[in-house]
């Protein structure tokens, strides 16, 4: 499989976790992309779960759309949240399924992963936790999930279907797949999309 | 990808203007890039 992927996955990992390393520590940067509650809200995020949320749990918010917009979770499910970061998603999905629900938030940045740790910590929310891992190869057992979610992150996996393969094992059947990603209307050259650089800016 | 994946009842929002403002727009741009959400079942 490794022979059909556009760039190198272990490199593609290196770069997001360097850009990603620095929305954790630095979030009031100026990135290629918008962070924070401005983005929040610009995507249409419920404002009053937002607003109940610290800023540390909002200002590295990176997302690139609303995985909650075509379906909101109910109370009581499971939930991953593939490529975590700072833990945005993951709170926002822990307020929608209530303390009789459980969230795991899997992130490969270990930046990301203390400050995630850190607000649920603060917030005393028993029912969420972060472990470290790959999209490729999730920290879950099989079928354990009712709902996995994910914001702007497979766009930048190299390995898109091995993502997809396991999003499904991490599923129960009949289970939902909810995600934000971007899509390029316009056909992108074959020799930028070999470009590792593009992919993280 | 998403039904060959396993998946199927794919449904997909509207487009939203991710990279409007941000640094990221020209190139966002340049290849009419935006975001969805997507939901799908899984089979």
């Amino acid at each position: 499989m490794a022979e059909d992927l556009l760039v190198d996955p272990v490199r593609l990992r290196d770069e997001v976790r360097d850009k990603y390393r620095a929305v954790a520590l630095d979030p009031h940067r100026i990135y290629h992309f918008h962070t924070g509650r401005p983005l929040a809200a610009g995507l249409g995020y419920d404002a009053r779960l937002v607003d109940a949320l610290p800023d540390v749990a909002v200002e590295s918010f990176a997302g690139v759309g609303n995985p909650f917009s075509l379906r909101r979770l109910e109370p009581g499910e499971r939930v991953v949240d593939v490529g975590s970061g700072a833990g945005f998603d993951s709170f926002i999905a822990a307020a929608q399924v209530g303390a009789t629900g459980r969230v795991v938030g899997v992130d490969m940045t270990a930046e990301m992963l203390t400050k995630s740790r850190a607000t649920a910590a603060a917030l005393s929310y028993d029912h969420v936790e972060f472990r470290a891992g790959f999209a490729e190869a999730l920290p879950v057992e099989d079928g354990w999930a009712d709902v996995v979610i994910s914001n702007g992150v497979i766009n930048l996996c190299a390995d898109k279907r091995g993502v997809f393969a396991e999003i499904h094992r991490v599923l129960e059947p009949g289970g939902r797949l909810q995600f934000a990603d971007i899509a390029n209307g316009r056909p992108v050259p074959h020799e930028a999309l070999r470009d590792i650089d593009l992919w993280t800016g | 990808m998403l039904e060959d994946s396993g998946f199927g009842d794919v449904e997909i929002g509207d487009a939203c203007d991710t990279f409007g403002g941000a640094t990221g727009e020209e190139k966002a741009r340049a290849f009419d890039v935006y975001g969805y959400a997507f939901c799908a079942r899984r089979a």
